[in-house]
């Protein structure tokens, strides 16, 4: 057993771990985050993803050694002072999520798609969330949640005048 | 919960963090047989959750520097570290503008965060027979550098994958970069996968056409059509006796299919690989002769 030390959403989580154990079960099993969904274990379904040192990554691909000493951020950790953040906010409004299984990964995914990108095409929402499948299949509802939060850039005002134009 | 089962853990090892290239090679002089070197370790734990391996020790080698290196120089032509990841191999200009092949693999690798963790050596070093680098790096005449308690030697790639998931590496080795040499402004290469919808390729292949020598020269490499990435050295002859033209892809996407072996498997019959072999070498030579 190895002691670590992993922040987890703003606090300092200690804890004793096998060199063995992913970042996925020590999150969910020691730590009880559930908002990080265990589903296929093998990289595949994305819904255990989360920010690991400011990235995304899929938890059950990351050993949870790898993480000691490090900052690991899930969706509960990115609404503010118990607001839900905007982009929940759009998942609501757009019925982005039905079962609601997947809906913790896509939530992050998409918050850090519009940090980077502030006003995403739906090319660049398909390949930014590539890595994560919902088999209630709200892809189109998700792309209407991120679209509706875009910060309308020079594309979309050029796209605007391109129109009036023609 | 993970139920204890294989397919959601991984079975005991003790894991190691190397910190230089020597610390790896003393960790696998100690470890060796019971050792495996880690960087994203995407694959490695796929492997490990189903009990295709069960390593006592893991190094993991992402903090060495130097295997962290992706750059060109116009002698050197251009050095991936075996910790680079696909994302960063994605993102090099470098690569972008002169290793067109390699640049179309690495956009087209599974998802944005499997890229973000996994590397190009590692994936060459699974040697899956549907995994992208090893037809892509074979194109590029890329070679292998391997250290390891006896000093470094390079291989070229073709011959470093010895077999479906086995490449040339004693148990006290490792990979520390890939080298793909500087092929003039004059040279363009192209990739091209067919996945139908699958997770993995039917068929891939890889071309690049250049002069060398003063004489064209051209690779055509397929993967995902057999246990090993397949060369089709009659394709590549249609390629340096003419000009690239409507004809000569033609010419080439034939002897292509014709020549090259396929397996039949779970995915596609070799019938269809076949089919699959004309059509892509058509669309990616397609793509050379616009560029």
């Amino acid at each position: 057993m190895r002691e670590v030390a992993v922040k987890v959403n703003g606090a300092i989580r200690r804890d004793s771990m096998k060199d063995n154990e992913l970042l996925l079960d020590f999150l969910r099993d020691k730590l009880e985050v559930r908002s990080v969904k265990a589903a296929c274990w093998r990289g595949e379904c994305g819904l255990c993803t989360v920010l690991l040192n400011g990235r995304l990554v899929k938890s059950c691909l990351v050993l949870a050694v790898e993480a000691d000493g490090g900052d690991v951020k899930t969706v509960e950790g990115i609404s503010e002072n118990g607001e839900l953040a905007p982009i929940q906010k759009a998942f609501i409004e757009h019925g982005a999520s039905q079962c609601g299984f997947c809906t913790p990964a896509w939530v992050l995914a998409s918050h850090e798609l519009l940090k980077r990108n502030p006003d995403p095409t739906d090319e660049e929402i398909e390949v930014a969330v590539a890595g994560l499948l919902c088999r209630c299949g709200t892809y189109a509802q998700t792309k209407e949640a991120i679209h509706s939060l875009a910060r309308p850039g020079q594309r979309r005002q050029l796209e605007k005048l391109v129109k009036s134009v023609g | 919960m993970s139920f204890g089962s294989p397919y959601t853990t991984l079975p005991d090892f003790e894991y190691h963090r190397a910190s230089s290239v020597d610390d790896v090679i003393r960790l696998l002089k100690e470890f060796g047989d019971e050792a495996e070197v880690m960087a994203g370790g995407v694959g490695l734990m796929a492997f490990m959750k189903e009990r295709l391996l069960s390593p006592g020790h893991l190094i993991d080698i992402k903090d060495v520097k130097e295997l962290r290196q992706i750059a060109f120089s116009a002698g050197d032509g251009l050095i991936i570290g075996s910790a680079v990841t696909i994302e960063e191999v994605a993102a090099s200009q470098d690569v972008k503008a002169r290793y067109q092949a390699l640049h179309e693999a690495a956009t087209k690798t599974a998802d944005p965060m499997i890229r973000a963790r996994a590397t190009l050596v590692g994936n060459l070093c699974e040697a899956i027979p549907w995994v992208d680098s090893p037809p892509v790096l074979m194109a590029l005449d890329a070679t292998v550098e391997i250290a390891g308690s006896g000093g470094r030697r390079t291989v070229p790639v073709g011959s470093f994958i010895k077999g479906p998931v086995e490449v040339d590496l004693a148990s006290d080795e490792f990979v520390t970069k890939i080298q793909v040499p500087d092929r003039g402004q004059a040279s363009r290469s192209a990739f091209e996968k067919f996945t139908g919808g699958s997770e993995f390729a039917l068929a891939s292949v890889a071309v690049s056409v250049g002069v060398a020598d003063g004489k064209r020269k051209a690779r055509v490499i397929f993967g995902s059509i057999n246990s090993t990435p397949v060369r089709c050295v009659e394709a590549e002859q249609v390629l340096q006796e003419a000009e690239l033209g409507q004809s000569s892809i033609r010419k080439a996407a034939d002897v292509a299919s014709e020549k090259v072996e396929c397996v039949s498997d779970v995915l596609a019959s070799a019938d269809y690989r076949k089919h699959l072999v004309r059509v892509i070498t058509t669309k990616a030579l397609g793509r050379l002769a616009q560029a």
